[in-house]
């Protein structure tokens, strides 16, 4: 099974969801409702499916918007920055969070895909 | 009444002091097992000849505050973690603006910042079996000081409230956590008070006695079964009545 057939298997154990309603671009806490105890849920289970160290603040983008604004007051390009501080998540991504990022916390499901598949290589 | 538990497996930190000496035969007799933790050889041979007639039905392990990497160890070595009953102390009693700059970092460190990974890694472990319950046990002091008890009550005060959080933010997944305030313990520490203050302290307590190890133990039995469970997010006093008067 792929990373993200198990990863939908525990979110949709733990968020008590049917497969449909989760997809790779399903934000977690604007589309599924995700709360921060759930989040806990979904590292530990991750951790256990993937024998990996989960570290939390960092697949669940905890400080995204602090990095940005750092970069930005520092001059630096804040794509680069993600990119330097959270090696999963590619370029496209990034940009895509940077540019979606008024709209509310921008944490996909893929975000978490890409987290187990950097963490397996 | 009979009490029951959900779990079966009791982590006690400061696990050869009196009262975990105490609570150790206790939690056996009601079918747990207990994993009594020391800092060294001297602390685990401790626990060895007083539990000698239950060989076999406890476990001791190494944890020490001042050494937080290594909790994470004792975590992998026990992933079933049902109980935490934190009795693990620093001892440091000085007026606050006599402490030594390095001495008292050190001791908020592992008193309050070490006990927080202690209470992170506990908490993880019983969340993801949905069931945990913690005690941290903290002291009248915690709300009622002595002069030089002032780092030891903040550090109490502050343990606390990484409990009292841990327990509002867990219970919806089974986990639960409260803090318990024994008074004078004649016991340990406690005991060396006593003897230092002499007859004069006892007149002041209300029952006209001191509170033994024994008698902590069994309200922590009670305070870790499933009847207790509503104790959740809170810090209860057990001294006697000493601190309701004056």
């Amino acid at each position: 099974m792929d990373h993200f057939n198990r990863v939908r298997n525990i979110l949709t154990e733990i968020l008590d969801l049917d497969e449909q309603e989760i997809s790779q671009d399903s934000y977690l806490v604007r589309d599924l409702d995700v709360e921060s105890i759930d989040l806990l849920e979904v590292a530990l289970a991750l951790s256990t499916e993937f024998a990996i160290e989960v570290r939390d603040d960092e697949i669940f983008l905890r400080h995204l918007r602090t990095l940005i604004a750092d970069a930005k007051a520092e001059g630096v390009d804040p794509v680069a920055r993600i990119v330097e501080t959270l090696p999963h998540i590619p370029e496209k991504r990034a940009k895509e969070m940077v540019a979606d990022l008024g709209d509310g916390p921008v944490l996909k499901v893929r975000d978490l895909v890409d987290y187990v598949g950097h963490c397996c290589r | 009444m009979k009490l029951s538990f959900s779990g079966k497996t009791v982590l006690v930190t400061g696990g050869n002091c009196g009262i975990a000496l105490a609570l150790a035969p206790l939690l056996i007799g009601e079918g747990l097992f207990p994993i009594l933790c020391h800092r060294h050889g001297t602390g685990a041979a401790k626990i060895d000849e007083h539990l000698s007639p239950w060989a076999g039905q406890y476990a001791t392990a190494f944890f020490d505050l001042a050494c937080p990497e290594q909790m994470g160890a004792l975590f992998a070595d026990h992933p079933g973690i049902d109980y935490l009953v934190d009795m693990a102390q620093g001892d440091y009693e000085t007026l606050v603006a006599s402490a030594d700059p390095g001495r008292l970092a050190r001791y908020m460190a592992e008193n309050i910042g070490a006990r927080a990974e202690l209470v992170r890694l506990a908490a993880r472990a019983m969340v993801g079996h949905r069931f945990g319950r913690m005690i941290f046990v903290s002291s009248a002091a915690a709300g009622m000081p002595g002069k030089g008890q002032g780092l030891y009550s903040a550090s109490k005060l502050g343990a606390e409230g990484i409990y009292r959080s841990a327990g509002l933010e867990l219970a919806s997944r089974g986990v639960t956590a409260m803090g318990l305030r024994p008074g004078y313990v004649a016991s340990g520490r406690g005991d060396r008070f006593i003897e230092q203050q002499g007859q004069g302290l006892v007149k002041k307590m209300p029952g006209g006695c001191f509170i033994s190890a024994a008698e902590v133990a069994r309200a922590l039995v009670f305070f870790l079964s499933d009847t207790a469970r509503h104790f959740n997010g809170v810090a209860i006093t057990m001294d006697g009545g000493f601190s309701a008067g004056k």
